[in-house]
């Protein structure tokens, strides 16, 4: 009974038993269009720009913070790279290259004015968003089309029957989900996240590992952004539109909270899969749009409610080691 | 006005009879009893987790018991929650603060209680009044009802903590550790208080780890021990050693003093200086316990924080086995192998939602790293090391931090420094909330540290600690160090003049830096 307690506090194994029921369930009613490879290899499509993004927002909520401004720098740097491609006639690896620097250096100053000057992430953030929204706009205007081949087969191309964007997903995070449960480097951001104060003075560089952080965010947004653009062959101004609320709720599903310490890689991806399958639950289910968003709402707050329940009845460790007072 | 135990003699104002509180898994209250006197100041004493907490918070509706009866003036009465205690006539100062900053000191002190006109709009000026008339019959004239708070002293804060609680003018106060942040000059003026609340005839309740308080101020004292009570004493007719005895249940070995100072200089400071505290120079021998004394915002935490490379803001050279150092960050002090126990373990020192065996490697991951990955199973034996080393009690090393003792979170605290093997160790209040029979062993840990050859800088505001630990000892009062004394030079008011200011064993003119902005 205990053990089996604990094994629900950990969020990647009750979203893995939610989805393997989830998938049962609509198995059983939808035997014909649900179970299908194709259906499933869809869904993983839609999914994967979205994982990639979640992958560094699980990251950055671990640390204790979180970026506003990632979907503005989807739509940018897709864009960005696309009109360097068309307008100047840009070498496609150099113009993905700008594309990712870019994105690198709106991380910095993200993290920069967030730990060196002190600017809380959410205003920050949030203002990044508006302002590389609009320089997203001024780049692609009403969308730039017609690349170079070289460019499209990058999202386009289909290896033992999934996407490129599936692969790319996939890859990132297996990457991350290892280099963070086995590396001492990204282990200190479950300290940060902890407790700032206590981790300086355990001698954690901080300031340095926050601003990382957030260039690893926007990197990995930039990334996910140019291939967006290459699987759609288009760069469009408005991609990426409300991305920033969708990833933070799948990375909190998937077992972060907003206070940081806590989360893995895998749950972030867990997190879009299950939010993946609900939409496509609701339209084989022909519910409408509307609904999706107010049932996927409903399920946040379900989760997290489970999970204060189940974190007051669980750990309750032999009475001799216990605080007696417990105010 | 007479002596309040003659002339309220045998009148019982409250009586908790056979309260038992059961938490999940916990018996935190085993049928306690307790009789309060009107007039009397009542000491509780236990060890952390003893039940002190639990059993006020049972008095002031914070907790329903699972049994017994509160009865108050011979009617048993129900605290279903604070108004209700409020009402009644029971005031309580918490531990924690529940202040806010930003606001001033009046509407603190009338939080929720605040005169209103008919409409409820704040009348303020009736508040401030009202709050003005407050502080002076306290004796806190000085305190400017319309300051925010943030502006206070840490000591003068507590006052203001004070002042809320008997702002509704209780019969019953009780004191949960009051003074554990605040000067020993503010002390004195809480007690004063106390002494003429209870020549009012109010009853207090006061709660402390520090013997030497109680002794000074307390009629009676009861003790409590893993949730039972254990009984009450009159204090002339009971020792500290009788008061320790039934906390702990055994006695406590007292260590004899006993030197490892070497010959080598480890550490040499020349002319620090910072915005805390000025020209600040002195040197570290190998083995050596420096104990660094003064006043709350003496500056001793802040040079502590300037050595280890916490804040930036300050000048002086730092020799280390004669090389000249430069420590820009906590990590530079760590690679020279300087560590630093903070002032609050919570705060500062601890991960209090990651487990035992995270905290204890988090200065030093490397310990688990084999090809340059990380073992988890390394991280344990590591953990488990440190924990029969320190005897942290814990289930296991996979337990969370926050559901441990104060004194087993502050050896966890120390092992995680303890891990570095540090040449130099600063110790900043290493037994702050803390009980007896922890403090003994951390007494230990830190004597068997310098046996083995590392030099201790201890900052604590604990005077007998600071006296029977130190080899020499430092004192610094408003940012000047005052006085450095030797082993044989030590008693406690010659540290309280150097501490106060009153007298300079260096140059006369020392300048004043004028009082640090925040202690913290």
């Amino acid at each position: 009974m205990k053990l089996s307690l604990k094994l629900l506090q950990d969020r990647v194994i009750t979203l893995s038993i939610t989805i393997a029921v989830l998938i049962i369930i609509s198995s059983i009613i939808w035997p014909n269009t649900f179970p299908t490879f194709d259906n499933f290899s869809l869904v993983l499509l839609n999914l994967s720009i979205e994982t990639i993004v979640a992958v560094g927002m699980m990251i950055l909520m671990i640390s204790g913070s979180f970026d506003l401004s990632v979907g503005s720098v989807v739509a940018f740097a897709g864009g960005f790279t696309a009109y360097l491609m068309y307008y100047w006639g840009v070498y496609v690896p150099v113009a993905i290259i700008a594309g990712i620097g870019v994105s690198i250096l709106i991380g910095f100053i993200n993290g920069f004015l967030v730990a060196r000057v002190g600017i809380n992430p959410l205003i920050q953030t949030l203002a990044m968003m508006g302002i590389i929204r609009g320089l997203a706009l001024m780049v692609s205007g009403a969308g730039i089309q017609n690349f170079p081949e070289s460019f499209n087969v990058i999202g386009q191309t289909k290896i033992l029957g999934f996407q490129t964007p599936v692969w790319f997903m996939l890859i990132i995070v297996a990457l991350f989900a290892f280099l963070v449960a086995k590396t001492t480097f990204f282990r200190k951001y479950y300290y940060i996240g902890g407790n700032e104060k206590a981790a300086k003075l355990s001698g954690i560089r901080v300031e340095k590992m926050k601003i990382y952080s957030f260039i690893l965010i926007s990197s990995l947004a930039g990334f996910a952004g140019i291939l967006l653009s290459s699987r759609l062959g288009a760069a469009m101004s408005t991609s990426g539109q409300g991305m920033e609320l969708r990833v933070i709720t799948a990375v909190i599903l998937g077992g972060a909270s907003l206070l940081g310490g806590q989360g893995k890689i895998l749950g972030a991806m867990l997190g879009t899969i299950f939010m993946g399958l609900i939409s496509n639950v609701m339209i084989l289910a022909r519910v409408s749009g509307y609904w999706q968003q107010i049932i996927l709402g409903l399920i946040l707050i379900l989760a997290v409610v489970i999970d204060i329940i189940l974190k007051k009845n669980v750990g309750i460790a032999p009475k001799k080691y216990l605080k007696k007072a417990v105010n | 006005m007479g002596l309040p135990m003659e002339k309220y003699e045998n009148d019982i104002k409250l009586k908790l009879t056979n309260i038992t509180k059961i938490f999940p898994g916990v018996v935190a209250l085993d049928d306690v009893s307790l009789e309060l006197k009107t007039g009397e100041v009542h000491a509780l004493c236990g060890e952390n987790g003893a039940g002190k907490s639990t059993l006020m918070n049972v008095l002031s509706g914070n907790h329903q018991p699972d049994e017994g009866a509160v009865i108050l003036r011979g009617d048993k009465v129900d605290v279903p929650n604070q108004l209700v205690a409020q009402k009644l006539g029971i005031g309580i100062v918490y531990q924690e603060r529940s202040l806010v900053n930003d606001l001033s000191v009046a509407e603190n002190i009338y939080a929720g209680n605040q005169p209103t006109n008919r409409w409820g709009i704040i009348n303020f000026k009736k508040l401030f009044a009202q709050a003005k008339v407050l502080l002076a019959k306290l004796g806190m004239a000085d305190i400017d009802p319309k300051t925010k708070l943030e502006y206070l002293s840490p000591g003068k804060q507590q006052m203001v903590e004070i002042a809320k609680a008997l702002s509704q003018n209780p019969e019953i106060l009780i004191l949960d550790e009051p003074t554990a942040s605040i000067s020993e000059t503010d002390a004195k003026v809480l007690f004063q208080i106390i002494h003429s609340l209870t020549q009012e005839g109010v009853a207090v309740i006061y709660i402390s780890h520090r013997m030497s308080e109680i002794f000074q101020i307390a009629d009676r004292v009861s003790i409590l021990k893993d949730g039972k009570y254990q009984g009450t004493r009159i204090m002339s007719e009971i020792s500290v050693d009788d008061i320790i005895r039934l906390m702990v249940g055994r006695d406590l070995v007292k260590q004899d003093y006993q030197s490892h100072v070497g010959e080598e200089v480890i550490l040499k400071a020349e002319n620090f200086n910072g915005p805390d505290f000025l020209n600040i120079s002195f040197e570290l021998k190998k083995g050596e316990v420096l104990g660094l004394a003064g006043l709350v915002g003496a500056g001793r935490t802040e040079l502590a924080r300037a050595i280890f490379g916490v804040d930036k803001k300050y000048e002086g050279e730092l020799t280390l086995n004669q090389n000249p150092v430069k420590i820009n960050h906590p990590m530079d002090a760590m690679k020279l192998g300087i560590g630093y126990l903070p002032e609050h373990r919570k705060e500062q020192g601890l991960f209090l939602e990651m487990t035992v065996e995270e905290n204890i490697v988090a200065t030093n991951l490397d310990v688990a790293v084999e090809n340059k990955l990380l073992q988890f199973s390394k991280i344990s034996d590591v953990a488990n090391s440190y924990i029969q080393k320190l005897g942290i009690k814990t289930p296991d090393s996979k337990q969370k931090v926050v559901n441990l003792s104060g004194g087993n979170q502050q050896k966890i605290v120390l092992a995680k420094w303890l891990l570095l093997n540090p040449k130099v160790l600063i110790v900043d209040e290493p037994t702050h909330g803390v009980d007896v029979g922890a403090k003994a062993e951390i007494y230990a840990i830190l004597k068997e540290l310098t046996e083995k050859g590392t030099s201790i800088i201890m900052i604590s505001s604990e005077l007998p600690e600071l006296l029977s630990l130190s080899d020499r000892i430092l004192v610094l009062c408003n940012g000047n160090l005052t006085a450095e004394l030797p082993k044989e030079d030590f008693s406690e008011e010659k540290i309280m003049h150097f501490a106060s200011g009153t007298k300079n064993m260096f140059n006369k003119n020392s300048e004043k830096i004028g009082q640090p902005v925040s202690a913290n």
